[in-house]
C-alpha cells in the first residue's frame, strides 16, 4: 500500500512558461492536483492613483501603458469614452481606421496568445512559426502609426496619422501571406496527435459554470455562451457586418481553435474596411466636457470597462478599469482546474485561458 | 521504411539546403519611418515652449540655453517617442520618423490654451503663485516681495484677501505657480485639442 | 595565468546565457525581448540562450519599475545567481519609472537603488534591434578579465 503525502507545490512569480509572475500554489495527492489557489500583487503600480487629475494627453499614455499586449484597445475604450461623455463626433475615415489598427492588434494578441499555449506544450516549432508570422503583422502596424507596441493612434475626435494607397496596398499583400501560414499552421494544431493528447478533454468548462463565474472573451466563446462579444454592439462594426464565432467542447482545444478563427475573421474584416475606405479628414476637433460615465469595449481577451468622471477643462477626475483577466483567471482555477492528471495540464489549461496579469493589477 | 525515405527526401530538398547553409537573418537596421528620439532639424526655436508643455513624460525634454540660442534637448531614458511635441511645435525644429511629413501633408495640429483656477477654500493669500510667475516678473520687475501689484498687464495678483486672475490668455502653462503654492491651491489646466487646418483658415 | 584568462574572456563572449526578471513592467518590453528569440531577430544565433532560470543564468535583464512586492525579492534573486554575473535594464523603466513616476505612484525607481546595473537599453519599449545590437556591443566587454578586475 503506498502512502500519498498531501504536498502544496507553488508555481513560482518566474517561471518558463509565464512572461508575468503570478503565483499558483497547486495541492497535490500523489501525482493529482486537486485544488489551485491564485496569488496576485507582484505587478501593482497604482495606475489608476496616478490618473487622477491629469489632463487627457498624460492619461491617454498610462491607460496604454496598463497592458502592452493589448495596449491599442485600452486607447480606443478610454477615447470612446471620453467621446461619449463630451458627445464629440467621430468623421467616418477616422472610424475605419481605427478599426483597422484595433483588428491589427487583435490578431498580434492572438498569435501571441497561441504562441504561449504551444510553448507551454513544449511544440516550439509551432510556436516559432506562429511568433514569426506575427512578426508581418506588428511590421504594418508600424507602417501605419510609427511604433510597434504602444502606438498611442487615437486622440478624442479622431486619429494622428493617415493611411496612404501604398502602405494599404503594401499591407493588404502582408495580409494575404499571413492568412496563408495561418491556414498551415491551423491546419497542423487541428491535425496533430500529440497536440490533440494534451488539449482535447482538459480544463472543461461546461456552459452553465462559465456563465456562473462571468467569464467573457474567446475563453467563454468557446464553452457556448452567446452574446458575450461587445463588438456586435458597436457601430462602426455593425456596419461592417460582424458575426461572432463559438465552439461547444469547452476544453484547451476549443479555446485554441477559438483564437485561430477570430485571426481570420479579423483580416476579413481588415480587408472590407481597406476596400470601402470613405474621404474626408481625420480629425473632428472636440474640447473635453465634464460629465461621467461607464463604457465597454471587446479587448483580445473579452470586456473592457471604463469608468470615467472628468471636469471642465480636459482632465479626469476618477477613474476606474475593469479588465477581462480577472474573471477569466479566477474561473480558470476554480472550474477549469479540478482533480488534473498533473502538473503539466495545470499550467497548459492556465496559459490556455490567456491570462494577462499586467492589465489585472494596474 | 517508408517514414525513412519521406525523411531523407524532405531533407534533400535543394531550397531546405539552401536555406540550411546560406540563410541569413534579416538586417539589423530600424525602418526609416519609426518613430525615433526626436531629432533637431536645425529651424530656430523661440523657446515657446509648446514641446514641454505637451510632453506625457515627467523630465523627458527641457529647453536650454546655448550659445547660438534655444533648444530642445530630449532624455533618452525618460522619452517615450510618443511624437507629441514633434507635432505641436509650431516651427518644426523636431523631427522624428515620418511625422513632419505627414503632418504637413494631412494639415493637422494640436491647439493647446491654459486655464487657472483658485479653490478659495485653500488659498491663504500668500502670494507665492504671483511672485514666481516668470511672465509676471517679466511684466511687472517690483513684484518680488509681495502679491500686490499696481500694474494692470500681470496674469494675477492679491486683491482683497485672495487671488485674483486678470490675463488668464498670457499663461505659458508651466505651472511653476502650482509648484509653488504650499496648498495645491492653485492648478493649472493644460487643454490640448487635435485639429484639422481647413483651408480656408491657411 | 594570460593564456587561462584569454580562453576564459572568449568562451564568456561567446556562450551566454540569460534570465530575465519582470519586477512589474506594462510587458511591452517583455513581448519585444520575446520578439528577440523569434526567427527573425535571431538571437541564439549569436550563442544567446534565453531561458529563465535564474540558478543557471549568466545575465539577468530587468524589466519594469519595482513594486512594492519586489523590493525585497529582486535582491534575492540577485543572490541566488552564480558569480561571475552582470545585470541588464532594458526599457525605460528600472532607468527612470517611465510614466509612472508621478505623484501616487507605488512604484520605486530606477532599480539601481537594489541591485547593480552594468547596461542600459533605454526605449518604451525598445525595439528589439535596438536591444540586439545593444547587447551584442556589450557582451564581449563585460566579461573581459572578470577575475582580474574582481580583485
Amino acid at each position: 500500500m503506498k502512502k500519498t503525502v498531501d504536498v502544496s507545490i507553488p508555481l513560482g512569480p518566474v517561471h518558463p512558461c509565464w512572461k508575468e509572475p503570478v503565483r499558483l500554489k497547486c495541492e497535490t495527492a500523489g501525482e493529482r492536483v486537486l485544488r489551485t489557489e491564485v496569488e496576485l500583487g507582484y505587478m501593482k503600480k497604482g495606475i489608476e492613483r496616478i490618473m487622477r487629475g491629469r489632463p487627457w494627453q498624460e492619461v491617454m499614455f498610462l491607460a496604454e501603458r496598463v497592458c502592452g499586449i493589448c495596449s491599442v484597445v485600452h486607447n480606443m475604450v478610454f477615447i470612446e469614452t471620453m467621446e461619449e461623455i463630451s458627445e464629440i463626433a467621430v468623421p467616418p475615415r477616422a472610424a475605419y481606421l481605427r478599426v483597422i489598427v484595433n483588428e491589427l492588434d487583435r490578431i498580434a494578441s492572438h498569435i501571441l496568445a497561441n504562441f504561449s499555449y504551444c510553448y507551454t506544450i513544449e511544440h516550439e516549432t509551432l510556436a516559432m512559426y506562429l511568433l514569426n508570422t506575427r512578426e508581418t503583422v506588428l511590421d504594418n502596424l508600424e507602417r501605419l502609426t510609427g511604433s510597434r507596441i504602444n502606438t498611442a493612434y487615437m486622440i478624442p475626435g479622431g486619429v494622428r496619422f493617415d493611411l496612404l494607397p501604398e502602405d494599404a496596398a503594401a499591407m493588404l499583400a502582408d495580409l494575404a501571406k499571413v492568412e496563408d501560414e495561418m491556414r498551415r499552421y491551423t491546419g497542423i494544431f487541428e491535425t496533430g496527435p500529440l497536440i490533440a493528447l494534451r488539449s482535447k478533454g482538459i480544463g472543461v468548462m461546461s456552459r452553465e459554470e462559465a456563465i456562473r463565474s462571468h467569464t467573457v472573451g474567446p475563453t467563454a466563446r468557446a464553452s457556448g455562451v452567446e452574446d458575450s462579444d461587445l463588438r456586435l454592439r458597436h457601430p462602426t462594426y455593425r456596419e461592417l457586418g460582424f458575426t461572432q464565432i463559438t465552439r461547444t467542447e469547452g476544453d484547451n482545444f476549443a479555446r485554441v481553435m477559438v483564437r485561430f478563427q477570430e485571426v481570420f475573421q479579423s483580416i476579413d474584416l481588415i480587408r472590407k474596411c481597406v476596400d470601402n475606405l470613405p474621404d474626408g479628414p481625420i480629425r473632428g476637433g472636440g474640447l473635453c466636457k465634464a460629465g461621467s460615465t461607464s463604457y465597454a469595449g471587446e479587448a483580445p481577451r473579452g470586456e473592457l470597462t471604463y469608468t470615467i468622471t472628468t471636469d471642465d477643462y480636459g482632465r479626469v477626475v476618477d477613474i476606474a478599469i475593469r479588465t477581462p483577466s480577472i474573471m477569466n483567471i479566477e474561473a480558470c482555477a476554480h472550474s477549469m482546474i479540478r482533480d488534473a492528471a498533473s502538473i503539466a495540464d495545470v499550467t497548459s489549461t492556465f496559459i490556455s485561458s490567456d491570462p494577462c496579469i499586467a492589465c489585472n493589477e494596474r | 521504411m517508408r517514414s525513412i525515405v519521406y525523411y531523407v527526401r524532405e531533407f534533400l530538398r535543394p531550397e531546405w539546403l539552401k536555406k540550411f547553409f546560406f540563410a541569413k537573418t534579416a538586417p539589423l537596421e530600424t525602418p526609416s519611418y519609426f518613430k525615433g528620439y526626436p531629432t533637431l532639424t536645425g529651424k530656430e526655436c523661440t523657446q515657446c515652449l509648446s514641446c514641454m508643455m505637451i510632453c506625457p513624460a515627467p523630465g523627458a525634454i527641457a529647453v536650454l540655453r546655448k550659445k547660438e540660442g534655444w533648444e530642445p534637448e530630449v532624455y533618452p531614458g525618460h522619452c517615450i517617442r510618443c511624437g507629441l511635441c514633434v507635432e505641436a511645435c509650431p516651427e518644426g525644429v523636431l523631427s522624428s520618423g515620418r511625422i513632419l511629413d505627414v503632418t504637413g501633408r494631412d494639415k493637422t495640429a494640436f491647439a493647446s490654451w491654459y486655464h487657472l483656477e483658485v479653490d478659495d477654500n485653500l488659498c491663504m493669500r500668500c502670494g507665492n503663485c504671483c511672485v514666481s510667475c516668470p511672465v509676471n516678473r517679466e511684466l511687472d520687475p517690483q513684484l518680488a516681495g509681495t502679491g500686490t501689484s499696481a500694474s494692470d498687464e500681470v496674469i494675477m495678483r492679491i486683491e482683497g484677501g485672495r487671488v485674483r486672475i486678470l490675463h488668464e490668455e498670457k499663461c505659458t502653462g508651466c505651472k511653476t505657480c502650482e509648484l509653488n503654492c504650499p496648498n495645491r491651491a492653485i492648478r493649472v489646466a493644460r487643454m490640448v485639442e487635435g485639429v484639422h487646418i481647413e483651408e480656408a483658415e491657411a | 595565468m594570460s593564456i587561462l584568462q584569454d580562453i576564459k574572456n572568449a568562451v564568456r563572449s561567446r556562450s551566454i546565457h540569460v534570465s530575465y526578471v519582470d519586477v512589474g513592467s506594462c510587458n511591452g518590453c517583455d513581448i519585444e525581448v520575446l520578439a528577440c528569440l523569434a526567427p527573425r531577430y535571431d538571437i541564439e544565433q549569436y550563442g544567446i540562450y534565453v531561458h529563465n532560470n535564474p540558478r543557471e543564468a549568466d545575465v539577468l535583464l530587468v524589466i519594469g519599475s519595482v513594486t512594492p512586492q519586489w523590493v525585497d525579492k529582486l535582491r534575492d534573486i540577485w543572490e541566488k545567481i552564480p558569480d561571475p554575473k552582470v545585470a541588464v535594464a532594458i526599457g525605460n523603466c528600472p532607468i527612470s519609472g517611465c510614466v509612472y513616476a508621478r505623484r501616487g505612484t507605488l512604484t520605486t525607481p530606477p532599480v539601481e537603488n537594489y541591485i547593480p546595473i552594468a547596461a542600459q537599453v533605454p526605449g518604451c519599449p525598445p525595439r528589439p534591434t535596438e536591444i540586439l545590437s545593444a547587447i551584442l556591443s556589450v557582451a564581449p566587454l563585460i566579461y573581459k578579465d572578470y577575475e582580474e578586475k574582481q580583485q
